[in-house]
């Protein structure tokens, strides 16, 4: 774990996603002399300010500009300078779609976007500050790779795991305070290889995104009334981890993708464009956001009114499989 | 430092990118090429790769090369005409111009090897693309300078603007940008879409701004240019250089219809014999 302590995720689980990637990102820099963040108005959001502090010289903030935010990315990185590109995730993807696509993704550069806050965690602010729509943007760039991790633990994997990778990649980034470290001990993380959190032969619940402990849940408590409950981490949305769905299509008797993102181009529509190749495969059920604007109100509304909590997605499987 | 020779040279090479221009723009037959807005800025491009810059063709990718960003992508004849009498681009080359899998599209690709340098095509972009790269050159204490030749019209972008105060902040005087300032943008004239004053706009937001009155005029591009290279005001640079849409053909000239149309060989064959006479 390097100089990643318990101690470390324990603190970055109880402050919330946004510490856990402000954080990481000081260990990124200090690991990697080559890191720049590049932000619009959102070092203290994004919780850089540590980062700002250790490395005055890498962090540049462009203003409340998200275009030149890309783009300004985009041109250190074509000088060979690794910007990460930092802002809530309502606003890049979305905002700078164009930008991603025409420099970042067009020239295949080493730059990396950042998304924080996606989903609906900001539930009392309204829509203009949900991010549904971000995987389906970002899917549809090509050469960009897609994470969406789970905890604080992979939060730090996946940056880290991004670095590595030369070429474009969107990390979104999801987890309010308190989420739960779901790893936290030492594992693989390897970018388009899904992580079989538990294995189990009825249904298959594949989740990506701090939802995953909630499909976790759901696990357990399917568990107690018998069941055998694969839940599958899906943290790469893209490239798909084709493999592993191969295997649960052969084995699992129902699939239920868990997500905190639109009905439309996030986690489920990639397995299910995946699936529509099978002649034989099991049916899948999709627990997303829908096709619509949310209603304003806490996190947790906002989880019970989209059947986004343990209960719920365990009451789904069982109606079901039945 | 300008002698009459130097001049004389890239007036040479200004003419031999018209002709280049003239020649793809008649090989993409139907397709059609946006000549108006390349021919404007035709001097503007040669004074910069045969006047100004630092650069090697037999060494494309070298280090420590003045980076050249063509910002307002749909002019990419004078850029790709640049090239090939630089010699990055073969003349085979340039006859694929938006040919089948050609590396010469409508709107430039990155191929650093051929001296492509960046992407772009999508207005706005290209410039503050640019301006990321200067700052990259200035992280990396490098001495290079970035041109960036951009459209009027294309000033509309609020991209534009996004990067330019950017710019102003990270003292990014390492960065030199030509407006080809002919008045015409897609639809009309720049004074009846959206009238800037662009002058008094870039100095507003912080850049030392010049105004070259001729911006064909080989001289006086030059003189506008080595100004900035020296002017030690520790701002991004803004020449406005006033050039004539479609320039040096007759029926091209101040001709919104030429900003992009195919050309058909009777036309091709005026604009021959209108170049033979510069």
């Amino acid at each position: 774990m390097g100089n990643l302590t318990l101690e470390k995720l324990q603190d970055w689980s109880k402050q919330g996603h946004r510490t856990a990637f402000g954080e990481a990102m000081v260990l990124l820099g200090q690991d990697n002399s080559n890191v720049y963040v590049v932000t619009a108005d959102t070092t203290p959001t994004a919780r850089l300010t540590n980062f700002l502090k250790t490395f005055p010289d890498r962090l540049f903030d462009v203003g409340i500009a998200e275009q030149n935010l890309i783009d300004f990315s985009a041109g250190l990185a074509k000088e060979g300078l690794m910007p990460f590109a930092v802002t809530l995730a309502a606003f890049a993807p979305m905002r700078c779609a164009e930008q991603m696509r025409s420099a970042i993704g067009y020239m295949n550069l080493n730059a990396k976007v950042v998304g924080i806050e996606a989903g609906v965690r900001f539930g009392p602010l309204g829509n203009t500050h949900f991010a549904m729509d971000d995987l389906a943007v970002a899917r549809a760039l090509p050469n960009f790779t897609v994470l969406s991790p789970s905890d604080p633990h992979q939060i730090y994997k996946a940056l880290f795991a991004a670095a590595e990778l030369d070429g474009p990649v969107y990390i979104r980034l999801t987890g309010a305070p308190g989420f739960p470290i779901l790893y936290p001990d030492d594992f693989e993380f390897k970018i388009g290889q899904a992580i079989e959190y538990r294995s189990g032969t009825d249904v298959a619940i594949i989740a990506t995104g701090a939802v995953l402990a909630q499909a976790i849940g759901a696990a357990d408590l399917l568990q107690e009334k018998g069941l055998s409950v694969r839940v599958i981490d899906m943290h790469t949305i893209k490239p798909l981890d084709k493999a592993i769905l191969d295997s649960v299509f052969a084995e699992n008797r129902l699939v239920v993708t868990v997500e905190e993102h639109s009905a439309i181009g996030g986690l489920g529509s990639a397995v299910a464009e995946y699936k529509a190749g099978f002649a034989q495969a099991p049916r899948q059920l999709m627990v997303n956001l829908g096709d619509r604007f949310q209603k304003v109100g806490s996190y947790e509304f906002q989880l019970q009114e989209n059947g986004l909590t343990e209960p719920a997605i365990a009451r789904l499987v069982e109606e079901n499989l039945a | 430092m300008n002698t009459r020779t130097s001049i004389e040279k890239i007036r040479e090479k200004a003419a031999a990118m018209r002709r280049d221009s003239i020649e793809m723009g008649y090989v993409a037959g139907s397709h059609g090429a946006h000549f108006g807005p390349a021919l404007s800025s035709i001097e503007i491009v040669a004074s910069l790769y045969f006047g100004v810059m630092n650069h090697n063709p037999q060494d494309p990718c070298m280090r420590e090369r003045d980076r050249f960003v063509m910002s307002k992508g749909h002019a990419c004849l004078s850029y790709y005409a640049a090239l090939v009498e630089a010699g990055y681009l073969s003349r085979e080359q340039m006859y694929t111009f938006k040919g089948d899998n050609s590396i010469l599209p409508g709107h430039p690709s990155c191929h650093v090897e051929f001296g492509l340098e960046v992407a772009t095509g999508s207005l706005g972009n290209g410039f503050a693309i640019a301006c990321g790269m200067a700052m990259a050159a200035k992280i990396k204490n490098e001495t290079h300078n970035v041109y960036c030749v951009l459209g009027d019209g294309e000033c509309d972008e609020g991209l534009i603007w996004e990067a330019a105060m950017n710019a102003v902040k990270n003292k990014l005087d390492n960065l030199i940008a030509i407006v080809d300032r002919n008045s015409f943008q897609l639809a009309g004239k720049t004074t009846e879409i959206m009238d800037l004053d662009l002058a008094k706009i870039w100095q507003a937001f912080g850049w030392e701004v010049v105004i070259v009155e001729d911006g064909n005029d080989v001289a006086s591009l030059l003189d506008a240019l080595q100004a900035m290279q020296q002017s030690g005001s520790g701002k991004p640079h803004l020449i406005i250089a006033q050039t004539v849409k479609g320039k040096g053909i007759s029926f091209m000239e101040n001709n919104l219809g030429w900003h992009a149309a195919p050309i058909n060989r009777e036309q091709y064959e005026q604009a021959q014999s209108d170049l033979e006479l510069v």
